[in-house]
């Protein structure tokens, strides 16, 4: 019986099963300041202990402010990460605070420091967690109880294991077409619920040809299609960003070497497995951008806002509402909605190629006027890099604002933030009302895109600005 | 957590599709660290008037509510059955999505679809609290939704969670012998089991302590993140 690569991690991390729910092993559990406070004060209260100190790693990134870092001055904030700091002490727990040399969004720096490997299970207290899937791990996001329940034990339940959807994506992408535009593309294909109680497994030419930063990008937004987790088979890429860097935790010399022998069975046996298939055309691809309130509604940069009728997997309704949030009218070209921020960063493009990329656009050009751009690097490793590489220079040398790394703009819980109406491109993760603040009109795009945006102050095709 | 037996309560309804967890609880509430004092804060950005959100530290401090919103109808005061639709509690793992619906009063949840009513984390959170998530056929989501609809603060429905249904008490019922509708519905066995007897997860879980340790027994040394930098 032919096998997916998910049923395979999955069966290696079975403890115990009733026909009804199945106890699974965590190899790996992520902590941030966000979700785990109430986690540890249930610890506490009932006299329990972290199993496994071992394998919980924990770092600030939701709260923290991306200049003066040291200054906290949101007292709510300051608070949840001083909560951290004091648990991870009193717990015994890894903590990469603010300028430890590791700090920065929770999914940026597992990679970095040799956490995630093939397959693995590994879990946090947030829906991104799926981006760990692109080393072909079980890696899936957790509400603050089952964060309680997996520092106490080392495991969690799960129902009947989840169905799985194997996404095909052929072809190679063009010139100025990025790895978020193929998931940005899927979730359109798919909708927002089109993988709801699946894990989606990506493979194809388009995918074998991707870094292991480009794959991140796309199993990061495995969630906003409904999926629980994300997963690409590991492979020689794979391999190379393990064994490179000397990342802390990766396993090295006859330990690597024992690992890639086991990592040798992790692929799905025959497309056959999948209980459902999608194909994409990468090499059909235009750039996506945004227009409404949740990540499916999108169109290529070449088009136009849609009709309320004409928007998939949604009532004319949801659609008309979507359409007064944004301050969009059906008809309007993409190319002629102007932008007010750009934001450059996030779990899901705030790594070193993401960054090249936008600098690749921002090169010898300046924002538009009444542009303000921030470029947030994902973590302290990414900052360090990019400042080596020169590309903070460029960045402020077209206007636009350096940061040091943290969740920043993606999500309004520390000082970046839209104001009312203000109409931003984002290469963050999700466009839902009021996600980077009360009113705020966000649109996803790459981060070749959001450079793009800022240069000329409007949507464009990036295409046209590479030459 | 409290056990679920059987609960009769009135219904509200909110049948907007796709209701993400930052519609449900903005992120900025996300910043208290107790577990309480979320009940204010459901659906903050959309339930006052402008301006009259609630404060993060005292969410018991907010502004007038906005009589547009469709869930303070004061008809609706004392509702403990939200009826939502589709594909509810999308986007985000935070389980505060969850705390305020509870907070808020509300101790079950009904939506439309057999394995897409709810998004998966949402859904898990849920259980985890006791908060009562049912998904049930869209036609019969329909009949109690507009129930919910045509009479707002008089439509009931008794949740029976042993024999996984839901009986809608039609408040425009002709005659007493009219049956009442009765929906089936059916959630996990282990979840099931559990809402029945309130139980707490970590104590039943570590009664398989043996087969956990015997599993980390077994871990390939390249499992383990050894910090050879040190």
């Amino acid at each position: 019986m032919p096998e997916t690569l998910f049923a395979k991690v999955w069966a290696r991390h079975v403890i115990a099963a009733t026909d009804q729910a199945t106890l699974l092993y965590i190899d790996r559990h992520l902590v941030h300041e966000v979700t785990s406070p109430q986690a540890f004060d249930g610890l506490r209260l009932a006299g329990r202990r972290v199993r496994r100190p071992d394998l919980t790693f924990a770092t600030v990134d939701h709260n923290v402010p991306t200049e003066n870092q040291l200054d906290i001055r949101d007292p709510l904030s300051r608070r949840q990460v001083e909560a951290l700091r004091a648990n991870c002490r009193e717990f015994g727990l890894r903590l990469y605070d603010i300028q430890s040399g590791h700090q920065g969004i929770v999914h940026v720096i597992g990679p970095e420091l040799g956490l995630t490997l093939p397959g693995l299970t590994i879990v946090c207290g947030d829906s991104h967690t799926s981006t760990h899937g692109a080393f072909g791990a079980l890696a899936f996001g957790i509400g603050t109880s089952e964060v309680e329940h997996v520092l106490a034990t080392q495991t969690l339940w799960q129902g009947v294991r989840p169905k799985s959807l194997g996404v095909e994506v052929t072809g190679r992408l063009g010139p100025g077409l990025e790895p978020k535009d193929i998931i940005l593309a899927i979730i359109r294909k798919i909708g927002t619920g089109g993988a709801t109680g699946h894990v989606i497994e990506y493979f194809g030419s388009a995918i074998a040809a991707l870094s292991m930063e480009g794959r991140m990008t796309i199993c990061n937004m495995s969630i906003e299609a409904g999926a629980r987790a994300g997963l690409i088979a590991p492979d020689e890429t794979t391999i190379e960003y393990i064994a490179r860097n000397q990342r802390p935790f990766a396993p090295r010399g006859a330990a690597l070497e024992a690992a890639i022998q086991d990592w040798s069975t992790l692929r799905t046996d025959d497309p056959s497995a999948f209980d459902r298939q999608v194909t994409l055309d990468a090499g059909q691809l235009v750039p996506q951008v945004t227009w409404g309130t949740n990540p499916g509604m999108t169109v290529d940069v070449t088009g136009v806002v849609p009709r309320p009728e004409e928007v998939p997997f949604t009532n004319p309704e949801d659609a008309r509402r979507a359409l007064a949030y944004m301050g969009l009218a059906p008809g309007t070209p993409i190319g002629e909605i102007p932008v007010d921020v750009v934001f450059i960063g996030s779990c899901t493009n705030g790594r070193i190629e993401d960054l090249r990329a936008a600098a690749r656009v921002f090169q010898g050009r300046k924002t538009a006027p009444g542009v303000r751009a921030l470029v947030v690097p994902g973590s302290e490793e990414v900052r360090h890099q990019a400042e080596a590489e020169g590309l903070d220079r460029i960045f402020l040398d077209a206007g636009a604002e350096w940061r040091q790394s943290g969740c920043s703009m993606c999500l309004a819980m520390n000082p970046d933030k839209l104001q009312p109406a203000q109409r931003c491109a984002s290469t963050s993760n999700r466009n839902f009302e009021g996600r980077q603040g009360p009113g705020g009109r966000t649109h996803l795009v790459s981060p070749a895109m959001a450079a793009a945006a800022a240069v000329t102050g409007h949507f464009t095709d990036v295409r046209q600005l590479l030459g | 957590m409290q056990p679920f037996g059987t609960h009769k309560g009135h219904l509200a309804v909110l049948d907007w599709t796709d209701v993400n967890t930052d519609l449900i609880i903005p992120a900025r509430y996300l910043k208290r660290i107790e577990r309480t004092g979320f009940g204010p804060a459901l659906f903050a950005d959309k339930r006052y008037v402008s301006g009259g959100a609630p404060d993060i530290d005292d969410p018991s401090r907010h502004g007038l509510e906005d009589p547009d919103f469709p869930l303070n109808d004061p008809a609706l005061r004392g509702a403990t059955v939200l009826v939502v639709g589709r594909n509810f509690g999308c986007g985000s793992s935070r389980e505060h999505a969850v705390w305020a619906v509870m907070q808020a009063g509300y101790r079950a949840i009904i939506a439309p679809g057999r394995g897409e009513g709810f998004a998966d984390i949402f859904e898990s959170n849920a259980f985890q609290n006791g908060l009562l998530p049912i998904e049930l056929s869209p036609e019969d989501w329909g009949s109690i939704a507009t129930a919910g609809r045509d009479h707002p603060g008089r439509a009931e429905v008794t949740i029976d969670l042993r024999d996984q249904t839901v009986t809608l008490h039609r408040p425009d019922a002709g005659s007493p012998q009219e049956p009442e509708p009765r929906f089936a519905f059916e959630v996990p066995e282990s979840h099931r089991q559990r809402l029945l007897k309130g139980l707490d997860a970590i104590a039943e879980t570590l009664l398989h302590e043996g087969e956990i340790h015997r599993y980390e027994q077994h871990a390939p040394a390249w499992l383990l993140p050894r910090d050879e930098t040190v």
